[in-house]
């Protein structure tokens, strides 16, 4: 376990690094020294509003997404043995999307907009377990199939509720599609997700590595694949279906941590969840830390951000990577 | 009020004052001996808006509301608004605070407003509500009569302290709608189809502000019946409609491009009799006193019509 110490010695300042620079930039700028009065508990009354109700929950719950995210792209790709796996492959932004603008249209507020892209989600799991399943056993291949053309369907139902919407609502819908932090509050249920994930799974570690491997290798080993696997697909979408239901459906993300670990720190599951969940917390931390921030009073949506910084970073990593 | 005219020249004093006499009627009355200050409306989501003093700090969150801020003298008051707040001059001047879609929350609450104005038809209503989830004043404002417009200026200026601009330009406002109103009640019907997009093509219904300017002016909107208040339509709908009018807004303020486009179907009697018709869509998509510039332009482009359609004598 001394590569998941190392890895943690790195991510775990670097996390906290990430969410000091998400509390510390802003529009408003705030000095140095009036961040650390309201770290003291004193400071002037707007700075404390600003970091402690606008900022800090905002960050934590960029970070809890990101982890959120990376570690049901990490665990999609495991189980579904294809590198192009990610945490949306079931169809689970589709589902969750309808749900959302559907919420949206019928003008309700956040909490149940939140509510409806978990609903949506959730039945788009179901739907893709129930039709893979059908009337023999469901292979990955019959599983990701299922999964592509459910979440092409779900795009024709979004397509078509833009259409048909009122143009003032648009932008929000939009910024919705594309993931935004602007409406996440309450970061203690993302976490507490996260955190009980990825602890529950490390211990299956070495599990999960003889499963990514493949079922027969796995079954030979004695690893009861089927429930392993059920477990794991629950997991991925209750991760992903909380993700999407603070922050909209955040592209890339959980695509490209996994890989990206992968390239510098290896395929043992026992370092890479935890790692997962570190790298991607950082990374929509600092992405929504430039959302807000880089053409403001402009606001941009997230996941524009995130693809603009992992696209490249990707690309480099891949072609320096022998085969 | 906007139907009864007494003799001209005591007209505005008289007006004015029922009007303020209303107007502090409906105010806070019982706060008044109290507060002194206090100002308390009902904003057009029906919900009263209470202020301890009359509004000092304003955020505007379209353009158009901060345009009627100006309208009724509040402009110094305005210390944020949104993206396209260029009218009048002087608003181009104010801090931004975000664009119709998202807000900058936090430069939003490092101005420190004591109210924040906010049009029930955009998408940043959302953050909007957020802010009054954390202490801020907020009026939602939204029009679709030239009454709720003028009651709009009225209600504002109550709340900015400046009832009387606010007050006259109301009363100058509805006394010229009535007027126009007065001046084509017998003009012979015209059926209009007003563009407010190109692609998708888009035009109002009846609900729409623009479609009761069509109806003030003497016309007929030809899509007025459907239900959605902004709706999409084909070209299509417009070849079989055949309007004998066609008025369009444009991408910018002098871009006559979307008319151009009727020329393809010359069997159109609004190509064929040449009554393709420009108004600047800041005159007549904008909720504020401009309307009214708008809606004159609109009558005379109608009035044209009717003279095109008329046999040669």
């Amino acid at each position: 376990m001394s590569g998941l110490r190392r890895v943690l010695a790195v991510l775990l300042p670097l996390s906290l690094l990430a969410l000091a620079a998400g509390v510390a930039i802003g529009s408003v700028s705030i000095s140095p020294l009036e961040l650390w009065a309201v770290v003291r508990g004193q400071g002037d009354a707007l700075h404390r509003i600003l970091l402690l109700d606008l900022r800090l929950p905002r960050a934590l719950s960029a970070f809890a997404v990101g982890g959120l995210l990376a570690v049901a792209g990490a665990l999609m790709q495991i189980l579904l043995r294809n590198p192009l796996a990610d945490p949306y492959v079931l169809g689970l932004s589709g589902g969750a999307s309808v749900g959302a603008l559907t919420a949206m249209l019928a003008g309700l507020g956040a909490v149940m907009i939140g509510g409806a892209a978990f609903a949506g989600a959730l039945a788009s799991t179901l739907i893709v377990f129930g039709i893979a399943h059908g009337a023999g056993s469901w292979s990955p291949v019959r599983l990701l199939l299922t999964g592509v053309v459910v979440a092409a369907g779900w795009g024709a139902l979004v397509s078509f509720m833009l259409a048909v919407s009122p143009s003032s609502e648009l932008p929000g819908m939009l910024f919705w599609l594309m993931g935004d932090m602007a409406h996440a509050r309450n970061p203690a249920v993302p976490m507490a997700i996260l955190l009980v994930v990825v602890l529950a799974a490390v211990p299956f570690g070495r599990t999960l590595n003889i499963l990514a491997r493949g079922p027969q290798q796995a079954a030979a080993l004695g690893v009861a694949v089927r429930r392993i696997e059920w477990l794991l697909h629950l997991a991925a979408a209750l991760l992903a279906a909380t993700a999407v239901t603070v922050a909209g459906s955040i592209g890339f993300v959980g695509l490209i941590v996994p890989h990206l670990l992968r390239l510098i720190i290896g395929n043992d599951q026992r370092v890479l969840l935890p790692a997962s969940a570190l790298a991607g917390g950082i990374l929509l931390v600092l992405a929504d830390t430039l959302a807000r921030t880089l053409i403001a009073p402009e606001q941009l949506p997230v996941g524009v951000i995130t693809a603009l910084l992992g696209v490249p970073a990707f690309l480099y990593l891949l072609h320096r990577s022998p085969a | 009020m906007t139907r009864t005219r007494p003799p001209p020249k005591i007209a505005l004093p008289v007006v004015l004052m029922v009007a303020l006499l209303i107007a502090t009627t409906l105010g806070s009355v019982g706060t008044v001996a109290a507060a002194g200050d206090a100002r308390s409306v009902t904003d057009d989501r029906g919900r009263t808006v209470r202020l301890a003093a009359p509004a000092r700090r304003i955020i505007a969150l379209a353009p158009h509301i901060a345009e009627n801020l100006f309208a009724i003298g509040a402009g110094p008051q305005v210390i944020g608004t949104v993206s396209y707040s260029d009218y009048p001059e002087p608003a181009e001047a104010v801090p931004r605070i975000g664009n119709h879609g998202a807000l900058d929350m936090e430069r939003i609450i490092a101005l420190k407003p004591d109210l924040i104005i906010a049009w029930v038809s955009t998408a940043n209503r959302r953050q909007a509500e957020r802010l009054e989830t954390m202490g801020f004043t907020v009026y939602y404002s939204d029009s679709h009569t030239f009454d709720e417009l003028a009651s709009t200026f009225e209600r504002i200026g109550h709340l900015t302290g400046h009832d009387d601009t606010a007050t006259a330009l109301a009363v100058s406002f509805r006394q010229r709608i009535a007027t126009l109103q007065r001046h084509y009640a017998d003009a012979p019907p015209v059926r209009v189809f007003y563009q407010v997009w190109d692609q998708p093509l888009m035009t109002v219904s009846d609900q729409h502000l623009i479609a009761k300017a069509i109806a003030v002016c003497g016309g007929v909107n030809i899509f007025g019946g459907l239900d959605a208040l902004i709706p999409r339509i084909s070209p299509e709908s417009v070849l079989a409609q055949d309007p004998e009018v066609i008025v369009a807004g444009g991408m910018g303020e002098a871009n006559h491009e979307w008319l151009q486009a009727w020329r393809r179907w010359p069997q159109l009697r609004a190509v064929r009799n040449a009554q393709l018709h420009f108004i600047p869509p800041s005159l007549l998509q904008r909720h504020t006193p401009r309307l009214l510039e708008g809606t004159e332009r609109l009558c005379k482009a109608l009035d044209e019509a009717r003279r095109a359609q008329a046999p040669p004598p």
